[in-house]
């Protein structure tokens, strides 16, 4: 856990593009707020492998989704209710429930729907958000933290040669 | 574009995804063995054993092996056992978590085979080591018990079977008597004898008569006087408790006697009706007939019926609506109307063979049986389960036709079955009275039960035909009987159960008792009062053995007591007896003076007047 949040921070840090780590923490909403053990999860972790995100990134953001799920849970509940027995949608989750295939992604559970569409509809805000949180850190935060007294001498500390060792 | 893609990435999850599909591939085998024999355990309440468990896939399923089914109740035995069974399993509802089962088909089933270890799960051994025994004996005694209760049995064996009023009376009969002569004897012994009351006479006579000498002599007649008093008071207390003894006692007899002559009359009135020794009895020759046949085959239906079930239907959670209510942090199913509505579980059909036992040593043939819809949420498919069997290859028989449905879709559940039967060979067959044997017949049965909420109603109508009687017995019942019988050519014979599964009230009629009525309903009374007789002459015989000598002892009492009597006045009158006083004889003497004195006086005085004139 520690390698890994050294990891993020060199990735914060690093010469890595703002727009792959806030990808990271985007694609993190789906399999985090979702249960995880659901198809389509499967199809986050393959894209997630494919495409060029920070690894360590996604993974502690699916964690720390996973605890948000707690308390957003409720209202994914409802809105999938809402959704699922909606009577305009009902002719279009009846054709999708004929399938084997939908049927096995769980679409028709009030949680998984419900809190997928949430995960959805926060990916771009969170993708953008995220993106400019790191550049804001990059230019401004850390230039600004760097010129601290307490960086400088918390730099020439033991625990920075651990912290620089174990990014490494 | 390039930078954003990362090849390495999709070779790692093709790599780590083929290593968990592996992983799966090998473990899934052993898991499904596993569960299958933990949760199959559990319903059958006996060890269920399988040897392997493989996946397949074209079309994708399960090829399971060896599978064996202890019998709870006999643990060295299986209740079934299969060498193969195949199953089509639908791959995307197991993302789900449903077990979805296209189609089922067991090779190689058997019944009731042998095991070489024991079946019994190891929490239960403790619990039912004792309690298993007990009533496996129990039962056994049972089973003997029904089919003898059934026949006619000897006077000798219905005296021999039966708890008889005769015997506990008399043997209560036969104590009380020697307790109380024991007691009578006892009293009688302790009373005076005729020497005894001739010694008190004389006694008394020395006592009382002769004059006192002195006032010692007095003092001491007195003494022993009182003393002789004494004992014939003694004596007289005794012959009255003699004769309250007696009196008691004969009493004590006399009820016992009583009770003791009515129990042979009061045991002969339980006998028959226990043993429907009335008109009533004797006229329902269709059960004293078949009623072991049709017992012993409505036990094994049960029995099966009982076995199986467990393993098709759950009451209790198809009672569960499939539509819960929320759960928090779950979520639920909405479900949609759908042709293929998944349940939990469910096999969508299922098929085996099974073979037919054999019946006198001849094979019967196979079953071919078809079950459709086995899950336990019939609510979710809207379907229940259909069991089809049909004969094939038989030997015995034209035609076996057998359906079933247990439709658990609304509460109570019901389980509807209907058999047919046609031209079934059913020879030799030993009815198990008067040695009589249907040595040949051919049998249609038309069968349907219908079971709701633990009630069965059930009806069977059997119809024999070509029928052909035999006797090997020599009594002249059963010859008339045989030959009754060989006028019979075709008869019926009609079942009803209804009541508790566990208990049902069986009724069995035939027109088979009409038939045969008036051919030997005469001599089946001759033949029921030849028995009346003979239990009432072994009862009487009984009595007379626990009477022995109550007669003489009765009389002898009587004597006794008429001789206490007679004691009783003579010891009164003894008693009554008095010794007069020292003072008495003083004053009895003074007065014989003055009398004495007076009459001198009054002779002088009488001889003087005489010399005056």
């Amino acid at each position: 856990m520690i390698a890994m949040l050294a990891k993020l921070l060199k990735a914060l840090n690093s010469d890595s593009a703002p727009g792959q780590v806030a990808l990271a923490f985007a694609l993190a909403l789906v399999p985090g707020l979702t249960p995880l053990f659901c198809l389509h999860n499967v199809l986050i972790l393959l894209i997630a492998c494919i495409v060029r995100i920070n690894f360590g990134a996604f993974i502690l953001a699916t964690l720390f989704f996973s605890g948000l799920a707690y308390l957003i849970d409720p209202a994914a509940i409802s809105i999938g209710e809402l959704l699922l027995t909606d009577a305009s949608y009902q002719d279009f989750w009846t054709g999708l429930y004929q399938s084997d295939f939908w049927r096995a992604t769980g679409f028709n559970n009030t949680l998984i729907l419900g809190s997928f569409i949430v995960a959805i509809i926060a990916f771009i805000p969170v993708l953008l958000l995220s993106r400019w949180l790191i550049s804001a850190y990059r230019h401004k935060f850390m230039i600004w933290v760097d010129k601290l007294k307490i960086t400088k001498l918390l730099k020439a500390s033991k625990f920075y040669k651990v912290y620089q060792a174990l990014a490494e | 574009m390039k930078q954003w893609i990362r090849w390495s990435g999709l070779i790692s999850f093709l790599v780590i995804s083929t290593l968990l599909l592996l992983v799966w591939l090998f473990a899934a085998g052993p898991l499904i063995k596993y569960s299958i024999e933990t949760f199959a355990s559990q319903a059958a309440k006996a060890k269920v054993e399988v040897e392997s468990v493989d996946l397949t896939f074209d079309p994708f399923g399960i090829e399971i092996q060896g599978v064996q089914v202890a019998n709870a109740d006999k643990p060295m035995e299986n209740l079934l056992q299969f060498e193969r069974a195949v199953a089509d399993i639908e791959l995307l509802p197991l993302f789900l978590g449903k077990g979805i089962i296209n189609e089922v088909a067991l090779t190689g089933m058997a019944f009731a085979t042998p095991r070489e270890t024991s079946g019994a799960l190891v929490k239960d051994n403790d619990e039912k080591s004792g309690g298993d025994s007990e009533a496996s004996k129990t039962a056994d005694d049972a089973a003997k018990a029904t089919p003898i209760s059934k026949q006619l049995p000897s006077a000798d064996e219905l005296l021999a079977r039966e708890p008889l009023l005769t015997q506990q009376r008399g043997e209560a009969f036969k104590s009380s008597f020697a307790t109380i002569k024991a007691d009578t004897d006892n009293v009688i012994a302790a009373l005076p004898d005729n020497k005894a009351f001739a010694a008190y006479e004389d006694e008394l006579n020395r006592i009382t008569s002769g004059r006192y000498e002195s006032v010692e002599d007095f003092q001491q007649r007195k003494k022993e006087f009182d003393a002789l008093k004494k004992r014939i008071k003694k004596d007289q207390r005794a012959i009255a408790n003699a004769q309250k003894v007696l009196s008691e006692g004969k009493k004590d007899l006399q009820g016992q006697w009583s009770d003791l002559q009515a129990a042979p009359g009061q045991d002969l009135d339980n006998l028959k009706s226990k043993y429907q020794l009335d008109g009533a009895g004797i006229t329902n020759l269709s059960r004293l007939l078949f009623g072991d046949k049709v017992g012993q085959w409505s036990e094994q239906g049960l029995y099966w019926y009982e076995k199986i079930r467990p393993f098709l239907v759950s009451e209790d959670e198809s009672e569960e609506p499939e539509t819960a209510n929320n759960v928090r942090s779950e979520g639920r199913f909405v479900h949609f109307k759908s042709d293929r509505p998944l349940p939990d579980f469910l096999i969508r059909h299922m098929q085996l063979a099974l073979t037919l036992p054999a019946l006198k040593g001849k094979a019967m043939g196979d079953v071919a049986v078809q079950v459709y819809d086995i899950t336990h949420q019939q609510a979710v498919i809207n379907k229940p389960i259909r069991i089809i069997a049909k004969g094939q290859n038989l030997k015995q028989m034209q035609a076996l036709d057998f359906t079933g449905v247990l439709d658990y879709r609304k509460s109570p559940g019901v389980d509807k079955f209907e058999l047919n039967v046609k031209g079934m060979v059913f020879n030799d067959y030993d009815v198990g009275a008067m040695g009589l044997k249907l040595k040949r017949s051919q049998l249609d049965i038309v069968a349907n039960a219908t079971r709701i909420a633990g009630d069965i109603n059930a009806t069977s109508k059997a119809q024999f035909s070509q029928a052909s009687f035999s006797s090997k017995d020599n009594t002249q019942v059963a010859k008339e009987m045989a030959k009754a019988l060989q006028k019979v050519d075709r008869f019926d014979i009609n079942a009803l159960a209804k009541g508790a599964l566990t208990a049902p009230k069986v009724t069995i009629s035939s027109d088979l008792d009409s038939q045969l009525n008036a051919a030997f309903n005469q001599r089946l009374k001759d033949k029921q009062k030849e028995l009346e007789q003979q239990l009432q002459q072994k009862l009487n015989s009984k009595l007379l053995s626990y009477a022995g000598g109550y007669q003489q002892q009765l009389e002898a009492m009587d004597l006794t007591s008429g001789s206490l009597s007679a004691k009783q006045d003579k010891v009164k009158k003894l008693a009554k007896t008095e010794l007069s006083s020292f003072e008495d004889q003083k004053k009895a003497d003074a007065d014989a003076a003055a009398d004495k004195k007076r009459k001198q006086l009054e002779k002088e005085a009488k001889e003087k007047l005489k010399k005056l004139f």
